[in-house]
C-alpha cells in the first residue's frame, strides 16, 4: 500500500501537535487549516475527521499500552433530549455539539460547560416522514458554524457567541423535506444534501455561499422529462423517486470533487410503478465542486426494494493495487458488499460481501450485482438478508492508513420483507410512503460486530463482536486503536491489528453517535456519547 | 472468545427514545366497538403509515417494537399516542387523521402481540386460590404486588391465549415470552437461562437480566445478582428449554391448570 502525502502528510507532524493554542479565544478555521487537518489533529474539524472522511487522528498519546489507564474528565448532560447522534466538531478549545432535533451547543472543551446554546425555531406542524428529528453534527468555516435544520434550513451561526447571521431555506418542510446531517465546508461553500425520501420528493445536494447564504448550485438525483435516465423510472414515478442526499459524504480538493451517496428509490417496497434501475438512486455521486455537475455516477443497488440506502459515508484513500497507484473511494454499503471504487473515474475495482446476504450471487465486472432469483418483497413476507437496517447504517467506518484496514461496524440479521401498494402519496405527513414492511428475524441469533477489512480488497482481517446493535461507526487513531460502541451503553477500544479489546466502560445507554478525539492543553481526549451525554475521557 | 460472545444473544437497554412529556389529547370521538373490517382497515393503513419504523407486524425497524403495547396502554392510551406523538422522539403527532381513522389503527394495533384468548373453561376464582397457594407472586407480579424474577402478568390475560397460557405451565422452558419493549430494534427470547463457568470451574446458572459486550448480569433461581465479566469466564452459554418457573404438569391436575388458566386469562384490560 503506498499512501499518498496528502492524506499521510500530518503523521511526521503528529508528534508537534499536542500542545493546545492555550486559551479558547479564536474559534476560526481557515480552508487551507481544514485542507492539512492531519497536520491539526488536535482538532476535529470535519464531519468525518478530514475531507477523505477517513475518521482517523493523528493523535497518538493514548495507545495500545495506555489506553487502559483512561479515565473519565467530565460529563455533559444534554438539555434538549430525544435521539441523539452527533458527531462533534472540535476547534481551538470549543466542542460543538447538536442537541435534537435542532439546537447547537457550544463546549468548553476543558470542562464541558456550555459557552453557548442556539436553537432553530422550528414550525409546530414540522414533517420527518420516515425519519427520526434529529441532528448529526455541524461544520465550520473561517468564524462561523453552519448547521442544517430538520426543517430544511442552513443557518450561520458567529463560532464565538452562538449569534445567527443568516438562514437561507434549503428546501420546503411541509414538501416534507428534512435534514439530519452535517453540512460540509469547503472553499467559500457550504455543500448539504436533504431527506425525507418517503415523503414523495425527488433528492437533489446544494452549495451555498458561506459568505451570505446564496445558492450556487443544485443538482438532482434523479432526472426529469428529457434528461439521460429518466427512462429508468416508469410514468411519472421519478417525480416522487426519492433518492435523497442525506448523510455526509467526502471530498477531495485535488480532484475538486465530492462525493456523495443516495438514498433508496420510493417507495421503498413495492418498485412496480418505478420499473428500471431507478437512477441516481443507491449511487454514489461524483460531484464537480464549483459547477455542482455530476462527473460520474456508480450505482451500487438497481431498482433497490428492501430501503438498501448508500448513504453510508464513502471514504477516499490512496493506494497501489496490481502495481497501480489508485486513488480510491471505498464503501461498506448497507446492501453488504464493500466496494472500492477508482475515484478519478468510477471504475469498480473490485468488492465483495462483507456480512450475510442472500440477495446477489455476486457482482459482475462492472460491480452490478447478480441478482438472486425471488429476491422481492410479497404479500406473504420474504426472508432476505440484510435487514431494512442494512449491513451498516448511516453511521462511519474509519479507515487507518497506518494498517490499511477499513473498519466497519455490521450489523448481521434479517428481515422478512413485505410488499405493499406500489404508489406514493406525495408529502403526505399520514402516509410514510414505504410501500410495504419488514419484520426483523428474531434477535436471538442476530449479532453486530467490528470488522477489520483490507481497504483494498475487503478481505476481512478480524472481528470484535457485539451484543445488540451498533449505532455508532468507528475512529481509529495512530495510537494504534480503533474506538466503537454497542447498543448496550459499552463504549470500548480494540487493538487495531487484531481486534483485542483492550479498554470498556458502560456509558449507562444506547450510543448512537461517532466517537471522535481531539487535544487541548497537551492531553489527548475520546469522546463518547451514550443515551443523552456527552462523556469524555484521557489519560490521568 | 468469540464463542462466548457469539454464544450471546441481543439484550437489554431501553430505546433512547423515551417519552419526554405526553401532550395532551384533544376531545375526540368514542371508540367503536373493534371488528374484524376495522381491524383490517387499521392494517392496510398501519402499513402505509406506520411500518416504515415499526415494522409490518409492529416489532419493530427504523423504530421501536410495539407488539404487547396495546395491552399496557388500552385503547385510549394508543390513541393519544397517535394523536400526540411522544415528544423528543421519532414519534410525530398524526393530527390530520379523522378519528375514525384513528381508531382503526387503534384496534389493529390493539391486535399486535395479542393472542386470541379462546373460552376459559376453568374456574378463576379457585385460580387465584392457586395461584397463591403455589405462590407464583414470589416471581410474578399482578400490578403492584408480587416479585420479579418472572414476568409481569398484570395484562397477561389479553397478551396470552389459554392455549400459550396451559403450555406455558405446563412446559414453560420451552414457551419462554418474546420481550417486547426493551430491545430496540427486534424481538429477542426473555428469561433465557444462562450457564456460565468460570475458569476454575465454578458454574453459574442464571437468567440473563442484562448483556452487553462485556457483562451480563444473571440472577440465580433464589434472586441473588452474579455480575460477570465475560472476557475473565471460560464459557457462557444459553441452556435452550430451561426455565425457573417449574411444570405444573405433575404438580396439579389438569382441572387445576385449567382454573388457574381461568384466573390468568382474567388479568388485563380485555379489549
Amino acid at each position: 500500500m503506498n499512501v499518498s502525502k496528502y492524506f499521510l502528510c500530518g503523521v511526521a507532524v503528529a508528534a508537534l501537535v499536542l500542545g493546545s493554542r492555550l486559551e479558547s479565544a479564536a474559534q476560526n478555521v481557515n480552508y487551507d487549516e481544514i485542507l492539512h487537518s492531519a497536520s491539526h489533529p488536535e482538532n476535529w474539524i470535519t464531519y468525518g475527521g478530514n475531507y477523505a472522511a477517513q475518521r482517523f487522528s493523528e493523535l497518538k498519546q493514548i495507545n495500545k499500552t495506555n489506553v487502559n489507564q483512561l479515565k473519565l474528565r467530565w460529563v455533559y448532560q444534554l438539555r434538549r433530549t430525544g435521539i441523539f447522534e452527533s458527531s462533534p466538531i472540535v476547534v481551538d478549545g470549543m466542542m460543538y455539539v447538536t442537541e435534537p432535533p435542532t439546537t447547537v451547543t457550544a463546549l468548553d472543551v476543558r470542562t464541558g460547560r456550555p459557552v453557548w446554546r442556539w436553537t432553530a425555531d422550528l414550525p409546530k406542524d414540522l414533517l420527518t416522514i420516515g425519519l427520526f428529528p434529529t441532528n448529526r453534527g455541524v461544520a465550520i468555516l473561517g468564524d462561523t458554524v453552519y448547521v442544517a435544520t430538520i426543517d430544511a434550513h442552513l443557518v450561520a451561526l458567529d463560532a464565538k457567541t452562538g449569534n445567527m447571521r443568516w438562514n437561507v431555506e434549503i428546501g420546503d418542510n411541509k414538501q416534507a423535506v428534512a435534514i439530519t446531517q452535517a453540512s460540509m465546508a469547503i472553499n467559500g461553500k457550504i455543500v448539504v444534501g436533504m431527506g425525507g425520501g418517503e415523503g414523495g420528493l425527488r433528492g437533489y445536494i446544494d452549495a451555498y455561499d458561506a459568505k451570505d447564504g446564496k445558492r450556487l448550485w443544485r443538482l438532482y438525483t434523479i432526472p426529469t422529462t428529457g434528461e439521460p435516465g429518466v427512462e429508468t423510472w416508469g410514468g411519472d414515478s421519478y417525480k416522487y423517486g426519492g433518492a435523497t442526499t442525506w448523510n455526509t459524504g467526502a471530498y477531495d480538493p485535488e480532484l475538486n470533487t465530492l462525493y456523495w451517496g443516495t438514498g433508496n428509490p420510493a417507495p421503498d417496497w413495492n418498485g412496480d410503478a418505478r420499473k428500471g434501475d431507478n437512477l441516481y438512486s443507491c449511487s454514489l455521486l461524483a460531484i464537480d465542486a464549483d459547477t455542482g455537475k455530476m462527473k460520474w455516477y456508480f450505482q451500487f443497488s438497481p431498482h433497490e426494494t428492501h430501503d438498501w440506502d448508500a448513504s453510508e459515508p464513502p471514504i477516499l484513500f490512496d493506494a497501489t493495487i496490481n502495481g497501480k497507484k489508485r486513488k480510491i473511494v471505498a464503501q461498506a454499503n448497507r446492501n453488504a458488499f464493500y466496494y472500492v471504487l477508482d475515484r478519478e473515474t468510477g471504475e469498480f475495482i473490485t468488492g465483495k460481501a462483507y456480512a450475510k446476504q442472500t440477495w446477489a450471487k455476486g457482482l459482475d465486472a462492472k460491480g452490478r450485482p447478480i441478482q438472486m432469483p425471488n429476491i422481492e418483497p410479497t404479500t406473504q413476507g420474504n426472508l432476505i438478508y440484510p435487514s431494512i437496517t442494512g449491513s451498516v447504517n448511516w453511521t462511519s467506518s474509519s479507515y487507518s492508513p497506518l494498517t490499511g484496514f477499513f473498519y466497519v461496524d455490521t450489523r448481521e440479521q434479517g428481515a422478512y420483507y413485505y410488499k405493499g401498494r406500489p404508489t406514493i402519496q406525495p408529502h403526505n405527513p399520514n402516509d410514510t410512503g414505504g410501500g410495504g414492511g419488514q419484520k426483523l428475524v428474531n434477535g436471538d441469533a442476530a449479532y453486530t460486530a467490528v470488522r477489520a477489512l483490507e481497504a483494498t480488497t475487503g478481505d476481512r482481517k478480524w472481528e470484535f463482536r457485539m451484543v445488540g446493535d451498533s449505532w455508532t461507526g468507528t475512529l481509529a487513531t495512530a495510537g494504534g486503536l480503533v474506538f466503537c460502541a454497542d447498543s448496550q451503553g459499552n463504549f470500548f477500544a480494540l487493538d487495531d491489528e487484531t481486534g483485542k479489546p483492550l479498554w470498556n466502560i458502560q456509558l449507562g445507554n444506547s450510543a448512537r453517535a461517532n466517537p471522535i478525539t481531539y487535544a487541548v492543553d497537551g492531553k489527548q481526549y475520546v469522546v463518547g456519547e451514550a443515551g443523552n451525554a456527552v462523556s469524555v475521557f484521557s489519560l490521568p | 472468545m468469540a464463542a462466548i460472545i457469539s454464544a450471546a444473544g441481543l439484550a437489554f437497554v431501553a430505546p433512547p427514545a423515551l417519552p419526554q412529556g405526553q401532550p395532551v389529547t384533544p376531545p375526540h370521538a368514542a371508540h367503536p366497538k373493534a371488528t374484524p373490517e376495522s381491524i383490517a382497515a387499521g392494517k392496510d393503513i398501519f402499513a402505509g403509515t406506520c411500518a416504515v419504523c415499526h415494522g409490518i407486524d409492529g416489532s419493530g425497524g427504523n423504530g421501536p417494537n410495539i407488539r404487547g403495547a396495546g395491552a399496557a396502554m388500552g385503547p385510549e392510551g394508543v390513541y393519544g399516542r397517535i394523536r400526540g406523538g411522544i415528544i423528543g422522539t421519532g414519534m410525530p403527532a398524526f393530527t390530520s387523521l379523522d378519528d375514525a381513522t384513528v381508531w382503526k389503527l387503534v384496534d389493529y394495533a390493539m391486535t399486535l402481540g395479542h393472542e386470541d384468548a379462546g373460552v376459559a373453561t376453568g374456574d378463576s376464582k379457585k385460580g387465584k386460590e392457586i395461584y397463591d397457594a403455589s405462590k407464583c407472586g414470589t416471581c410474578h407480579a399482578v400490578g403492584a404486588e408480587g416479585g420479579n424474577l418472572g414476568p409481569d402478568l398484570s395484562h397477561i390475560g389479553v397478551q396470552r391465549s389459554i392455549v400459550t397460557l396451559t403450555k406455558t405451565l405446563n412446559d414453560p422452558g420451552n414457551s419462554l415470552p418474546l420481550d417486547a419493549g426493551l430491545q430496540e430494534r427486534a424481538t429477542f427470547t426473555a428469561y433465557v437461562v444462562y450457564r456460565a463457568v468460570t475458569k476454575d470451574g465454578k458454574v453459574i446458572e442464571g437468567t440473563r437480566v442484562n448483556e452487553d459486550s462485556f457483562t451480563i448480569q444473571l440472577r440465580d433461581a433464589n434472586g441473588n445478582l452474579h455480575s460477570i465479566q465475560k472476557f475473565e469466564m471460560k464459557s457462557i452459554d444459553p441452556e435452550p428449554g430451561k426455565s425457573f418457573m417449574p411444570s405444573y404438569k405433575d404438580k396439579l391436575t389438569a382441572a387445576q391448570i385449567n382454573d388457574l388458566v381461568a384466573y390468568l386469562s382474567s388479568l388485563g384490560e380485555a379489549q
